[in-house]
């Protein structure tokens, strides 16, 4: 693109802006880093939880969960590292980053209020139901439907972990890993995102 | 009969059009996405860069990113004006009977 004086068209001048505008797509790699990170661990969590607490005499097998907590910092100097080198900046990165940030937050909020009441055993359904809000919505920034599929999926698997009873309840969460963040995750490289 | 607006020349120029839409949808990108994106040389970018910083349609903003410079284009309030007129007015030319 040298000859940047010359005269175009009215056909030249569009053609010039919707290619460019097609350019500046959104970096979705980092947002399938962090689905499988959190696919994965929850899953491995959830399921160590259940083995302990059928087939164990653990105290606190809800104590696996702290495992999320090197987890987080994982996902945020991941995220620090991969922002500071990005070359281009979207404004669907920064709602998507925001959109993430905010759930976290909100999560953090409901294990302070969980934990203060001392039923850490029971958070799943609530932490599900409010991790669908932001899959689903960041299945509809990338137009992405198995993404929004996936948000969904969580809302109902929240719903089977609550009401399912102890036998079938805590299978929930792993389910609800796979088909909302693992899923999505492996089809978004598929799909060439 | 319908009255044609002219095309703000800044704008209807290949190059900086090119610059401007990029940026319209991103919060900032550097010269370097922009050099890669539009195949322009570096010396022309930089020209063309400079004209539309100086016209208020873009911010440049030099950092640093370790030890490398890095420089920094976000489009302004009057660019995303200037860049909004123009797509109107070219609407105009691409269908001259509404």
């Amino acid at each position: 693109m040298e000859n940047n004086e010359k005269m175009m068209s009215s056909q030249e001048s569009l053609n010039v802006i919707s290619e460019m505008i097609s350019r500046t797509k959104m970096n979705i790699q980092q947002g399938r880093f962090h689905l499988l990170l959190w696919g994965w661990l929850i899953v491995v969590c959830s399921l160590a939880e259940h083995l302990l607490f059928n087939l164990t005499s653990v105290e606190n097998p809800w104590r696996v969960w702290l495992l999320t907590i090197p987890g987080v910092f994982v996902s945020l100097i991941y995220g620090f590292i991969k922002g500071s080198r990005q070359k281009v900046y979207t404004y669907s990165d920064r709602i998507y980053m925001w959109l993430w940030m905010a759930f976290l937050l909100t999560a953090i909020i409901l294990f302070v209020f969980i934990g203060a009441e001392n039923r850490m055993g029971t958070i799943g359904p609530f932490i599900l139901m409010l991790a669908a809000f932001p899959t689903f919505l960041s299945g509809v920034i990338i137009k992405f439907r198995p993404l929004m599929l996936g948000g969904i999926s969580m809302w109902i698997f929240s719903l089977v972990a609550y009401f399912a009873g102890p036998s079938i309840g805590p299978l929930a969460v792993p389910a609800a890993m796979i088909t909302g963040y693992l899923i999505p995750a492996y089809m978004l490289k598929n799909n060439g995102f | 009969m319908k009255q044609y607006k002219d095309l703000d020349p800044l704008l209807h120029s290949q190059l900086r059009l090119a610059i401007i839409s990029l940026l319209m949808n991103t919060e900032s990108a550097e010269f370097t996405f922009i050099r890669e994106q539009t195949g322009a040389s570096a010396g022309n970018l930089s020209i063309q860069i400079t004209k539309l910083s100086e016209a208020g349609y873009i911010k440049v903003q030099k950092k640093f990113r370790g030890n490398y410079p890095q420089t920094l284009c976000m489009i302004t309030r009057l660019g995303r004006e200037k860049f909004e007129n123009y797509v109107n007015n070219l609407k105009d030319y691409l269908s001259p009977d509404n």
